[in-house]
Formats: C-alpha cells, structure tokens, sequence
C-alpha cells in the first residue's frame, strides 16, 4: 500500500491518475474441470511469481489418463519443475531434467506426463518448453502468431522430444495453454467424430477475443473449458484445462469517496473523474453532490433491486458506480474479509470492480461528515480513513492488488 | 394528472435512522394512490448536515422536504397535494 499523504494530502499537489508506480505486468489465470465422474483432475496448472513479479513461469502437467494416479504424476510434474526455478536452476535446464527423469509408459513409449512450461518476464523476454501437450496459442492483436520452434532430443530421451520457442512479447500478448482434453474434447460424438481440433479451439478463442478485447484470462480460460465440456456433451471425457498468461497495461480503478477537506479543492477532486486511463467509482452521498455540481453532471438512482444493508446503487456520465459512503464500505470490507458476497447489491457491485482491476487508487477527501457525529445516530459510524485502508490492506493481501492512497 | 414526485434519501444519515425501508413506498400506498407517485432516490439530499441528521430519515414531496419520514407520513403529505392540486 502506497500512502502517498506528502503528495496529495490536503495541501499538497494532486497524485497523478495513472501512477508510475504501475508498469505492465503479467497476469496468469487458468481453469479446469476433471473427468466426467473423478474427484481429482490429471491436468494441473501452476505458477509462480519470482523477481518481485517481473518473471512468472507457469507449468501446465497433464498425468497419463485419468483419476488418482494422473493426479500425482501431473503434481510431481509440475512441482518440480516449479523447485527447479525456485533453486534458480534455468528454465532450459529444469525442462531438461524432467525429459531425464519422467518414467516412460513401456507399451506407448509416452512420458507418464506431459507439461508445458512458460517462462515470461514483464519486459518481454519469453521462452516455453512443450512435452507432448497441444501446442500453446500466442495471440497478438487478435491473431495467432506463429512460434519459431527448435525441437530437441536425445538419446536417453527415445522418441520423445522437447520443443523449445524464445521470443519477444509485446504488451497485450496472449499465451493459451490446453490440456488434450480441450483439443480433443468431443471425439467420437457424430458432430465432432475427430475431436475439436487445436485450429477450432484456436478460432474459438480468437473469436470470443474479437467480441471482448478486455476478457480476463480467468474467464476466457473458462469460456475454452466450456466450450469443451459441450462438445462432450456435458459430461466430460477427460480432464479438461486451460491456462493464460497474459502480458498487459493494469486496469486501474480510482475509488473517490469522501468531501475534500478544503472545499476550496473541491473542482480539482471532481476533475479526477474526467482523467482518463482508468475506470471510477464514486463512493458516498455527499461526494456525489459535490462532483454533481462541479461536473454538472445529473446521478440517477437505481431503486430496482431495493437491498436491505446496503443502500441502492446510482449512475453518473463518466463513472462505473456510485454508492453511499460508510455502510457500503463498511460491507465491502466484510465481504473481502469473507471471501464472499452473499447478496447482490451495491457493496458486492463494489467488490466485483475491485477485484477485476490490479491497482486501486484511493482518493480520499478528508472532511469530517458532521451529520455522521450526531449522537441521535443510533449506530457509530468507522472513520472513512480507517475503512479505506483496512479495504486496501485486504486487497493486498488476500487479492495481491497494488493500492495507492491519496488524501483531499 | 401529474403524478406526485417523492424523493427518498438513500444517504447514510438517513438509512441508519431507519429510512432504508422507505424504498418499498410503492408497497405501502393505499389502493387510491397508486399510479399517482413517483417514486424516485437520492443520494444525499443535504438535509441532514444543513437541519440536523436527528430529524433524519428525509424525503421530498413535490421538493418539499419532510423529516423524520414514515410510510404514514409520506401518505399524508401526498394527499394533501393532491388535494391543494384538486
Ligand atoms: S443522508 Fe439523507 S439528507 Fe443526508
């Protein structure tokens, strides 16, 4: 958390909208499903950051069948490759060492389990090593790019090979890494009597891109896994996983609450909405009233879904959501703390746009509500201070965001 | 004829001193009321620091504010606009 108070407290100039504190950076998220009836899937995707985020290398390990025992292969897979890294070893070298060290199945002469790995650096440098998996997808302004691969083998290695690609990504770079049982998915049903196809799911992909450039890869894995489990019907005939590393501008969220402490501010606090790069949220019925009037801008209230702890939610030109001020953060910082919004309203709204940006810029005008001191209030109202940052600390931790704060 | 507009506040002063409820007037209209309200929210209707928030909850009835608002209240004052209107 960066508590700015020299920068923008309430004398001082204003923080900028978008922070140097926030270069590009590399998000990675993957789904996956088991086989139709098992427990536990032989797919597994793991990753780990290192270098302070600037590297993260990510496995993909698909365990001979199913079940149990594909389980453990996958997971001895994927953790070691992932120690390897962690001790520092290189990339090529751990790849290499799992080619020695995976037990070959004697009848198929197929390695026990297949695996992927990426190696990617905020700067670009990228270099993945692929065993026996479907070939990674990387997709660039919304085209595949094709990859340049050297294919290694060895004696002891038999047949098997390890194909390597090393190559500069550019900001808004997509990786896809599948399982077999997203490319294979459907085989043997009349639609699809060969399976999906890695060109298909490819198309796929590039197509639910082309209608929305911003998907998360959280959810455009999903969308592959999906898309798979329909073509087999329902019930899934392998384990089916997807996972994505996406190299990309942060989305920002600014999160105005509170009435600056000097109304003298108060134009220059409304400006931040108009600032680009970065999406807002307005929290509070005052700060509401304020940037109405500087902005000129009308704030309509949605009365549609009437929730009983949380004040219904507005619309205002320019902004995401707008809120009430203290109860609605107040249940934010429960609902983090949770884990889980158990109801639809303004306050779980609130934790949706949190959690799908990596930096949330607080900015916070200090003046003291004097409504909210009145001791006719039946309840006691948490300093809006205090609130904030307990919401930023639960982001940083449990949500690994980066939080700035800047006082009004 | 026009209906008659009331603005319930949704700010906090106001929720916490148990106008969150308000929001269901709709429910809570006698049967020769309904279709001649509107019923719209507000975020802050700047009562509560410019009177005092221990007459909270307010609302707005044809932009004349009322504290410490209940459903009864509320029904009352619409009625006597409409019947000033008549
Ligand atoms: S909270 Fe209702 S008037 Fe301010």
């Amino acid at each position: 958390m960066v508590d700015d108070m020299n920068e923008g407290g309430p004398r001082g100039r204003c923080a900028p909208a978008t922070s140097p504190l926030v270069p590009d950076f590399i998000e990675v998220d993957h789904f996956g499903l088991a086989c139709g009836g098992e427990h536990l899937s032989g797919d597994l995707f793991h990753s780990r950051s290192l270098e302070e985020g600037n590297r993260v290398v990510s496995v993909l390990a698909d365990g001979l069948s199913s079940g149990v025992e594909a389980a453990v292969l996958a997971s001895v897979t994927a953790s070691m490759a992932l120690e390897y890294v962690e001790w520092n070893i290189d990339t090529a070298k751990a790849a290499a060492i799992l080619m020695d060290s995976l037990p070959v199945d004697p009848v198929r002469r197929i390695s026990y389990s297949t695996f992927t790995i990426v190696d990617a650096r905020r700067d670009g440098r990228t270099r993945i090593f692929e065993h026996g998996n479907p070939p990674v997808l990387l997709i660039r302004d919304g085209a595949l790019v094709p990859l340049e691969r050297t294919v290694l083998g060895q004696p002891r290695w038999g047949n098997r090979r390890l194909r390597v690609s090393e190559f500069q990504s550019s900001v808004g770079d997509r990786i896809v890494l599948c399982s077999d049982g997203v490319t294979q998915s459907g085989m043997g049903t009349p639609a699809l009597p060969l399976g999906w196809g890695e060109p298909e799911a490819a198309a796929y992909a590039l197509s639910r891109l082309a209608r929305s450039p911003d998907l998360s890869s959280r959810r455009l894995a999903e969308l592959l896994v999906d898309r798979a489990l329909w073509n087999d019907g329902g019930a899934a005939g392998d384990d089916i996983t997807c996972g994505i590393i996406h190299l990309r501008r942060p989305r920002v969220l600014q999160v105005l609450t509170g009435p600056p402490f000097d109304r003298a501010r108060d134009r220059e606090f409304a400006a931040l909405v108009d600032r680009p790069g970065s999406r807002k949220v307005v929290c509070g019925g005052t700060t509401s009233n304020i940037l109405a009037r500087e902005l000129n801008r009308e704030v309509e209230m949605d009365l549609a879904l009437p929730d009983r702890e949380v004040p219904a939610p507005s619309a205002m030109a320019g902004v995401e959501l707008v809120t009430e001020g203290c109860l609605t953060l107040a249940k934010v910082g429960q609902y983090l703390e949770a884990g889980a919004c158990p109801r639809r309203n303004a306050a779980s709204r609130l934790v949706e746009l949190l959690l799908e940006s990596d930096v949330i810029h607080f900015q916070v005008g200090t003046a003291v509500n004097e409504a909210h001191q009145d001791p006719a209030l039946p309840v006691e109202l948490d300093i809006r201070r205090n609130v904030i940052k307990r919401i930023a600390a639960l982001l940083e931790t449990r949500h690994l965001k980066k939080t700035l704060l800047s006082y009004y | 004829m026009e209906p008659v507009t009331v603005t319930i506040c949704m700010g906090t002063a106001c929720v916490v001193m148990d106008g969150s409820r308000l929001v269901l007037l709709e429910e809570h209209l006698p049967e020769r009321l309904r279709g001649l309200v509107r019923i719209r929210g507000e975020r802050c209707l700047d009562l509560c620091t410019r009177r005092s928030a221990a007459l909270a909850p307010f609302v707005l009835v044809d932009g004349e504010p009322l504290a410490n608002a209940t459903f009864e209240s509320i029904v009352l004052r619409i009625e006597e606009r409409l019947a000033g209107r008549a």
